[in-house]
């Protein structure tokens, strides 16, 4: 595992490299920030003061090299709008997001593991239709339309919440039903539709046969074996929200990455757009690997051969004890009915 | 048969607890500064419940900074001017007058050095006595040094100013010529204690005014609370709070469902209904035609743009009537706006005979002419563009709208201008004059070579040089002059509209807005309804 987790780190290098480089370009191509800061009568002596006192008036390699520089000791330099730092700025806002990221993916993933399930007990049943139906009516809602609506809805008309901002734990459930929508619809379908092909498999049937409860044989066995394709779409789903839920961010004014982001690009403010972009990047990347060790931990097969050898010596602890088949016990598709052995 | 568990599904059932356990550590963890933020009363905010003895405030966007000599900037103006931090002398935004603040009094025999005698018996809010040092070193620090405050750019330009403090409650101004509104623009710098760094911009002002800030809690909001030692009547509120939101229907809901007392830049389209208040802004959207390309070359093209927009419909279509058809680009209130210089009146058959005339006289009237406007700059913008695309066409000409975002928009706003557009270039421009003096619009709109503007004559620049050096009543006819003239012989704007805001004012507070009220907000001025 851990060569697996080297290979990813270094392969992962390139394109974080890549995303340092693009931002630092294609910000600076964007147009000259000083007709944004200065007022528009500016003379032309205070936007020569403006360039040397951001350091624009140097050549782009010598900004680059500064850039690179500051990267290196986590200084992206200050804030050409407050003055403050700009990873300072960053950071402060990062945890925000993934409050709303983690939060948001905690409450969908449990809840379409719960009703994913319950639509597969019977496919093509009145609840899977309905599940279905909500489920698909989740994941098309615009969420700024959701938003906009809730507030009317559950702030102005029954006053049951605040409309927006952070204060307090009411404050939080507006923005997260919000976000919850489409990451719930979507998951819902790829459970339910991995737990379909689960139940109907032939292990389930001799779990069912072995006289297993029907929580244990949906819960244990099903749900295990299909999970896997969740925790991808769930994967996918987090980096997203991750990467700042900027309209939600925007509407409820929570003061997350999202946000910022946006700000810094609209004011041209490249230093704390180069440290959010940075800053996201490397937790999607971490954030990815965590998926990767996931995915591994589910799906033997896709383990990386680093693994083969715990693999290997798992297998023949486990035949020791048991004395039984010398097949793989693993409860995967190849070899579904090594899971219920324990039923 | 096999009761125990094997070691992968052992792993397995771990791995997912442990990410299960990770994913809620992190959402517990990652920022309890969110979750656990408190109102600005102290507690956790129950949805709409008013706490009376705090004025809650909910703006636009968060300050970027609340440095005192960066405050007339909006978003910082708003919040620090006259509550926060206070300046030497105040413009009356209704009546114009300039009036006595931290300065008692003012003179000068030469109109370039000025004499302030400055008000005893006021406090910091750190306890300091004010003095004349103070507000030498708030002027030398605002406009004489290498800081590049925003103000200096707006209002003093390059030219340094003398100061002296003659005394503890004296303070001597010298300009490098003779300037007839150079208390005006002192009207512009906010005080500051000597001790402020002349190096490094401050973010949180130590002022003289009624409240004093007591915490910013970056990215949620700002606290303040009225100043004990305040040297003027104590304000009605003992505590502020600012919050900020960017979407106007969630500004006006928190009126709505009384979560805020205030909420600025409101439109009617954010259904703030009766709570919203609307008020004149300072603010006019005109046209500015560049004359280097045909058609725009002829006079009588530009007579023609002007004749063929409709502004009266505009006004009532577009703005609900709270707006007012422009004639110039200052509206009342402002030292030099004419009362007597008529709109251009809608006469669509007179510009099209005068497209007809220009096109005899061999101009290409068919060249395109490109209108660019920046999305979002006000409501209803794309709608204006549009309209006047329609108009303009009905005319005769050859019109392509082209909504540009601010950065772009801005290339063209300021020289020097892009050349390679496609056509004539006609820029839909919102021009706001919060100094109160016509010079601040026509020294950069009307000049050959002024910053903002896209052609002039040597006739008009004498007359606004004339303009510049007069001073009181001789002021006043001289800048209408200029106005006059524009819309005779110039003609490198097309009128539209003099424009309104909006605040959205609670039922449990009574504020009249002003001119003034989207730039500085002044809370003193806030009383608590009956």
């Amino acid at each position: 595992m851990l060569t697996y987790l080297r290979k990813r780190i270094i392969s992962s290098a390139v394109p974080l490299l890549v995303v340092i480089v693009g931002v630092f370009a294609l910000a600076r191509m964007t147009g000259n920030p000083a007709a944004l800061y200065l007022p528009l009568n500016a003379t032309e002596a205070m936007r020569e003061d403006f360039a040397i006192r951001n350091g624009l008036d140097q050549p782009i390699w010598v900004q680059m090299a500064q850039y690179f520089g500051g990267v290196l000791r986590f200084d992206f330099g200050s804030s050409m709008r407050t003055g403050e730092s700009a990873a300072d700025m960053a950071l402060r806002a990062f945890p925000a997001t993934l409050q709303l990221a983690g939060t948001t993916m905690v409450i969908a993933i449990v809840l379409a593991v719960i009703v994913g399930s319950a639509a597969a007990l019977k496919p093509n049943g009145i609840l899977d239709r309905f599940c279905s139906f909500l489920s698909m009516t989740a994941a098309s809602i615009p969420d700024f339309w959701l938003a906009i609506v809730g507030i009317w809805v559950f702030a102005i008309t029954l006053g049951w919440v605040p409309t927006s901002g952070v204060m307090g734990m009411a404050a939080w459930v507006l923005p997260v039903a919000t976000l919850v929508m489409r990451p719930f619809g979507t998951l819902v379908q790829v459970v339910r539709g991995a737990m379909v092909s689960s139940l109907s498999e032939p292990y389930i049937k001799l779990a069912r046969s072995k006289g297993a409860t029907e929580y244990r044989v949906v819960g244990a066995h099903a749900l295990r074996n299909a999970a896997a394709p969740g925790l991808t779409v769930a994967g996918d789903l987090t980096v997203g929200l991750v990467n700042g839920a900027v309209v939600v961010e925007t509407i409820f004014g929570w003061p997350g990455i999202g946000k910022l982001m946006i700000d810094s690009i609209l004011q041209r403010d490249f230093a704390v757009l180069q440290a959010c972009v940075l800053l996201t990047a490397v937790a999607i990347f971490i954030l990815n690997i965590l998926i990767d060790v996931g995915y591994a931990l589910l799906d033997p097969r896709v383990r990386p051969s680093a693994g083969a050898h715990k693999r290997r010596k798992a297998r023949s602890e486990f035949r020791g004890q048991s004395n039984g088949p010398s097949t793989p016990s693993a409860p995967t598709a190849n070899n579904p009915a090594a899971a219920v052995l324990d039923a | 048969m096999f009761n125990s568990k094997t070691p992968i599904q052992r792993t397995r059932r771990i791995s997912m607890a442990v990410a299960a356990g990770a994913l809620l550590s992190t959402t517990a963890l990652a920022g309890c500064s969110v979750a656990n933020s408190e109102d600005a009363a102290g507690g956790s905010a129950a949805p709409g419940a008013a706490v009376s003895d705090t004025l809650r405030v909910v703006l636009q966007q968060e300050p970027p900074t609340l440095e005192a000599c960066e405050s007339n900037l909006t978003s910082t103006g708003v919040v620090v001017r006259s509550t926060i931090t206070e300046p030497l002398i105040e413009r009356n935004p209704t009546t114009g007058e300039l009036e006595p603040k931290l300065a008692t009094e003012w003179s000068s025999d030469d109109d370039t050095t000025w004499t302030l005698k400055l008000r005893e018996g006021v406090k910091f809010h750190d306890g300091s006595d004010f003095t004349a040092e103070d507000a030498a070193v708030t002027i030398e620090r605002a406009v004489n040094s290498d800081l590049g405050c925003n103000v200096e750019g707006y209002v003093f330009g390059d030219d340094d100013l003398k100061v002296t403090a003659v005394d503890d409650s004296t303070l001597e101004v010298t300009a490098v010529k003779a300037d007839p509104i150079l208390p005006l623009r002192l009207s512009f710098l906010e005080v500051v204690p000597s001790e402020t760094s002349a190096t490094e911009k401050v973010r949180e002002p130590i002022g003289t005014g009624p409240y004093k800030l007591d915490k910013w809690d970056a990215g949620q909001s700002i606290n303040a609370s009225a100043f004990a030692d305040y040297w003027g009547e104590a304000p009605a509120f003992a505590k502020a709070n600012y919050q900020w939101r960017s979407e106007g229907s969630v500004r006006a809901a928190m009126i709505t469902s009384g979560e805020a007392d205030i909420a600025t830049g409101l439109s009617p389209e954010d259904n703030i209904g009766d709570r919203g208040v609307s008020y004149p802004n300072n603010e006019t959207v005109a046209l500015r035609m560049h004359a280097d390309k045909a058609p725009f070359t002829d006079i009588k093209v530009r007579q023609a743009v002007n004749y063929a927009i409709d502004k009266e419909s505009i006004v009532a279509s577009l703005y609900g009537g709270r707006d007012k058809a422009a004639a110039q680009l200052v509206p009342e209130g402002v030292v030099g706006h004419s009362d007597s210089l008529p709109v251009w009146p809608y006469d669509p058959e007179k510009a099209k005979s005068l497209v007809e005339e220009a096109k005899a006289a061999g101009v290409d009237t068919s060249a395109q002419i490109s209108l660019i406007v920046r999305t979002a700059q006000f409501p209803k913008i794309e709608e204006l563009g549009q309209v006047i695309q329609e108009q303009l066409s009905q005319a005769g000409l050859n019109v392509k709208l082209k909504m540009l975002e601010t950065s772009q928009h801005l290339t063209y706003q300021v020289r020097p201008f892009p050349t390679d557009d496609e056509g004539a270039i006609m820029l839909m421009t919102q021009h706001g004059n919060q100094a109160g003096d016509a010079a601040f619009t026509v020294d950069q709109y009307m000049t050959t070579k002024g910053a903002q503007s896209a052609f002039g004559t040597a006739e008009l620049d004498k007359l606004i040089e004339e303009a510049d050096a007069s001073s009181e009543a001789d002021r006043q006819a001289a800048f209408e002059k200029v106005f006059q003239y524009q819309n005779d012989n110039v003609v490198q704007f097309a009128h539209i509209a003099h424009q309104t805001g909006m605040l959205g004012i609670a039922q449990s507070v009574n504020y009249e807005p002003n001119s003034s009220s989207g730039d500085e907000l002044r809370l003193a001025e806030v009383t608590a309804a009956k």
